[in-house]
């Protein structure tokens, strides 16, 4: 097994799709609660005052205190206030928007280490052992010899491997399609009724 | 540290009592109460306590939210909010700030 065998044995065709299919799963269940939270701003209405009038008109204040001389007027102010009729308004239609979000710069990374070593080790041992003898009527010798020979391969060949996956997640810009239109008729002057969207 | 706002529906539509156990277990999480509609409130909590929240068992539903600055009320609405973290925000004491110890 070599190498480079070993770095083409990662799956990454397999890697990116089963990403790209959690990405997408992700996507769509996060457009869900967007839509989901659009429903309920949409349901949710509280009331707000749109308007507060003031009106302010002339009250003379007469003096009559002090020295100053009899009939002096001094030029005061009035304020009617009136405020307007609360009005039921949607979360929606008073600013608040859902949030929608999307996967940006999604990443694998791969690391593996590869290690191969391999020992080789050969002993050879020779030995001759000779021995003689000789007494009074007969002499004698031995020779032995013996050899040893002594091989020992080792081969270790291991490969780690760690993946990360990692996908960043930010808040996007809602869809035109999925959000609605408002659109506003200003019919405070009847003879000429305006149409705006926004 | 990120800071979301979140609208918060309950389980069984809104009552008092799941309102109340709410808007404390978003406090002991550190999150604050931007304003209570009649739906449920909106809070801002830290991305990594807003799955916390979402297991609570009185939440039904937890959306992200933003502010749009061109809404009708936003201005209303923005007020509205600060006055509400005004009162859950304490603001320490000019002496004891750490930023005088940098």
């Amino acid at each position: 097994m070599g190498v480079g065998q070993d770095l083409l044995n990662v799956p990454f065709p397999q890697m990116i799709f089963s990403m790209a299919q959690a990405i997408a799963k992700g996507q769509l269940a996060l457009d869900k609660s967007s839509i989901e939270t659009l429903k309920v701003l949409a349901n949710t209405q509280f009331d707000w005052l749109p308007e507060v009038t003031e009106v302010l008109f002339a009250r003379p204040i007469k003096i009559t205190s002090g020295n100053a001389p009899a009939n002096t007027t001094v030029t005061g102010v009035g304020v009617d206030t009136e405020p307007a009729q609360f009005t039921k308004l949607t979360l929606l239609q008073a600013g608040i928007n859902p949030t929608f979000y999307q996967f940006v710069d999604s990443t694998i990374e791969v690391k593996m280490s590869i290690s191969s070593t391999t020992s080789s080790e050969n002993s050879l041992d020779v030995g001759v052992d000779v021995s003689a003898s000789v007494d009074f009527f007969f002499g004698s010798a031995s020779i032995s010899s013996h050899v040893n020979y002594h091989t020992a391969n080792k081969y270790s060949y291991s490969v780690e491997g760690s993946s990360l996956l990692r996908t960043e997640l930010k808040p996007a810009p809602h869809p035109q399609r999925i959000f609605p239109t408002f659109i506003t008729v200003d019919a405070t002057d009847p003879a000429h009724v305006k149409i705006t969207k926004t | 540290m990120a800071m979301q706002m979140y609208i918060i529906t309950f389980k069984g539509g809104f009552s008092q009592e799941a309102s109340r156990a709410v808007q404390r277990h978003v406090r002991q999480l550190g999150g604050f109460i931007l304003m209570v509609t009649p739906n449920g409130p909106i809070v801002a909590v830290d991305d990594s306590q807003a799955a916390a929240v979402r297991k609570h068992a009185a939440v039904d539903f937890m959306g992200g939210v933003s502010l749009n600055p061109r809404g009708r009320a936003a201005q209303e609405l923005q007020r509205i909010f600060t006055e509400n973290l005004s009162k859950q925000i304490t603001i320490p004491a000019a002496g004891n700030s750490q930023l005088d110890k940098v």
